[in-house]
């Protein structure tokens, strides 16, 4: 008789044990593939999230003066404004979100202010992603809180800055940081202003590496920016750095503990009841053997049976692990909701790695009862 | 045919060792239909296994014609008996989820058997089993359990049978019944040999062996 034929036979014949072992398998792979899919949108999610801290690399002129450089809150030494655009050519890259802007202090109205040119944020090719800050138009200005209080400005006014006319936008809200005394306008209005045609003195960006494990994630940055642009130097801001790979870490350990938590729940699961499944079948492994069956068709026979509710445990986890990442994961990932999707690769390896780990579970019960004399099964009967 | 030279079996417990076969020395003929009689524990069943190539003794030689069963490998010795040995058991053994008429085969893919329906159909129907052709084992008697556990072991034309109470579970009727098919399988030339507490398989014997604690017992 084929052995297919035997395997669903006993499948038929004992289907509570068979249903048993496929919800094992099922579960199993329904909770890494609902996991795995949702990890993937966790991910970005907590990207996104990540961005709200703000940038978190400065890159700066290589000749700037560090210690001016930390007491204004700005670079003293300008560079040309084309170095934006040389790093936003760059492919491969771990800048992203590049932010370029010219600031200094100016006297105006008997106040000092910062007056800040912001160009349009500008990514990569290949890191297409949605700004993270609004976009400043020409002839515009955003007016920080402190001096909107004190020079009684409001929005829809027009103010001159020595000499160049700008309307307020927006009278921003108060942050307790030095965007309070600051005017925000377009890079060109800026350069006009402070006559720095063409210059700037930072690019303020984030970097890509916050789901890359690496142990010195600003060496790797720094070695690309040498690469491209010799003449400027990046700082991190470590706070928000050390914030984002705190989280990083945080959801790769946990996602590793659910993971490892699911794959030895199931795979106890599925050895016992390989252990039961080949107890109950004493009497016919030993007739078997007896009449000449040998023992790597019995291993085969048990097997294939694990591999059978491997596949079958394979197909109902990716659909139902799938189903719940789909229904489920919008309201848990708000910001990413569109991102989730059912990922086809992960049936792919569902329906290698079920079967394998059915299989593996249950060896040792199977290669126990075929390494026995048969006299010794038929007697346990 | 069978020839067993010096067995002996010694099994391990919790409160020592003990000899089932101690030192036990016997030949069975081709065409002979030999009962080992003794009573419960005596060390029937291990001798029967020992015969079958099924239990490894702890020293002494099995020989099935000039063959020693246990020089040969796992997987050579199951070749060697599906090609040479049918077995009956007290406790029937049938595979639950097969019919009776495919319980009957299963020995046919192990022995590679060309054509074994027509075999098995003859089978089926001398046992007087014909109407339970496609039943479950949980649907039979225990008599037509034991006659189909007979048919299996007809199917490939062994050489020998080896039964071990095989009437053990049957009520007299069924157990002359049982006797009866493996007398007239013995009749045609096969060996049998069963191994029984009871004394309803004497009437058949050519040869009846008493073993008692292990020993081969020349003065029942």
């Amino acid at each position: 008789m084929h052995i297919a034929k035997l395997i669903v036979k006993e499948i038929l014949h004992r289907k509570t044990h068979f249903l048993l072992g496929l919800v094992a398998v099922a579960a199993a792979v329904a909770l890494v593939v609902a996991f795995v899919t949702t990890a993937a949108a966790g991910n970005r999610e907590t990207a996104r999230l990540m961005l709200k801290t703000g940038f978190n690399l400065r890159i700066i002129p290589a000749d700037a003066d560090m210690n001016r450089f930390l007491i204004n809150g700005f670079s003293d030494r300008t560079m040309p404004a084309g170095y934006l655009d040389t790093m936003a050519r760059q492919e491969g890259f771990s800048y992203n979100h590049l932010l370029a802007s010219l600031q200094q202090k100016i006297a105006w109205r008997g106040m000092e202010v910062i007056l800040t040119g912001l160009a349009p944020e500008v990514c990569p090719p290949d890191r297409k992603k949605p700004p993270m800050v609004f976009e400043v138009k020409r002839g515009t200005a955003y007016m920080g809180s402190v001096l909107a209080e004190a020079l009684d400005i409001k929005k829809g006014d027009a103010i001159d800055v020595n000499g160049t006319m700008l309307e307020i936008v927006q009278c921003l809200s108060p942050s307790g940081t030095l965007d309070d005394i600051r005017i925000q306008c377009h890079i060109a209005d800026a350069q006009t202003i402070l006559n720095l045609p063409g210059r700037i003195n930072e690019i303020q960006a984030v970097d890509c590496l916050c789901f890359v494990p690496t142990d010195d994630p600003l060496a790797i940055l720094k070695d690309e920016l040498a690469r491209v642009l010799p003449e400027a130097q990046v700082i991190q801001i470590a706070r928000i750095a050390e914030a984002r790979n705190q989280q990083r870490r945080m959801v790769q350990s946990y996602l590793a503990f659910i993971m490892a938590a699911v794959i030895v729940v199931a795979g106890a699961w599925i050895g016992l009841l390989a252990m039961l499944n080949v107890r109950q079948r004493q009497s016919e492994i030993g007739i078997m053997r007896a009449i000449g069956y040998r023992a790597d068709y019995i291993a085969a026979l048990l097997l294939g049976k694990a591999v059978l509710m491997g596949l079958v445990g394979a197909l109902i986890g990716f659909t139902v692990g799938s189903a719940l990442a789909v229904v489920f994961g919008p309201d848990i990932f708000k910001v990413t909701a569109k991102a989730l999707k059912t990922d086809y690769a992960l049936l792919l390896w569902s329906l290698i790695a079920a079967p394998a780990f059915a299989a593996v579970a249950s060896f040792i019960p199977v290669m126990r009862a075929v390494a026995q004399d048969p006299a010794d099964t038929l007697r346990k009967e | 045919m069978l020839r067993l030279e010096n067995v002996t079996k010694t099994y391990r417990t919790r409160n020592g060792t003990f000899n089932a076969l101690d030192d036990v020395s016997l030949h069975i003929e081709a065409g002979e239909f030999a009962v080992i009689r003794g009573a419960s524990g005596c060390g029937k069943t291990t001798l029967l296994m020992t015969f079958a190539g099924m239990l490894r003794p702890t020293r002494g030689t099995v020989l099935f014609g000039d063959r020693d069963l246990y020089r040969m490998g796992s997987a050579e010795r199951a070749c060697f008996r599906a090609q040479n040995l049918g077995f009956v058991f007290q406790m029937f053994h049938l595979v639950p989820y097969l019919s009776i008429a495919e319980n009957v085969l299963l020995p046919a893919a192990a022995a590679g058997l060309a054509d074994p329906g027509t075999r098995a159909a003859e089978l089926i129907d001398k046992l007087g089993l014909a109407s339970r052709r496609h039943h479950d084992p949980t649907q039979l008697s225990a008599g037509e359990k034991q006659r189909t556990a007979v048919a299996r072991a007809m199917l490939n034309e062994p050489r020998v049978i080896l039964a071990d109470e095989p009437t053990g579970n049957l009520d007299p009727d069924n157990a002359r019944a049982v006797l009866g098919h493996l007398a007239e399988y013995h009749k045609g030339g096969g060996t049998v040999v069963i191994v029984t507490h009871g004394p309803e398989a004497a009437q058949f014997a050519d040869k009846i062996i008493h073993l008692n604690a292990g020993r081969i017992d020349s003065n029942p």
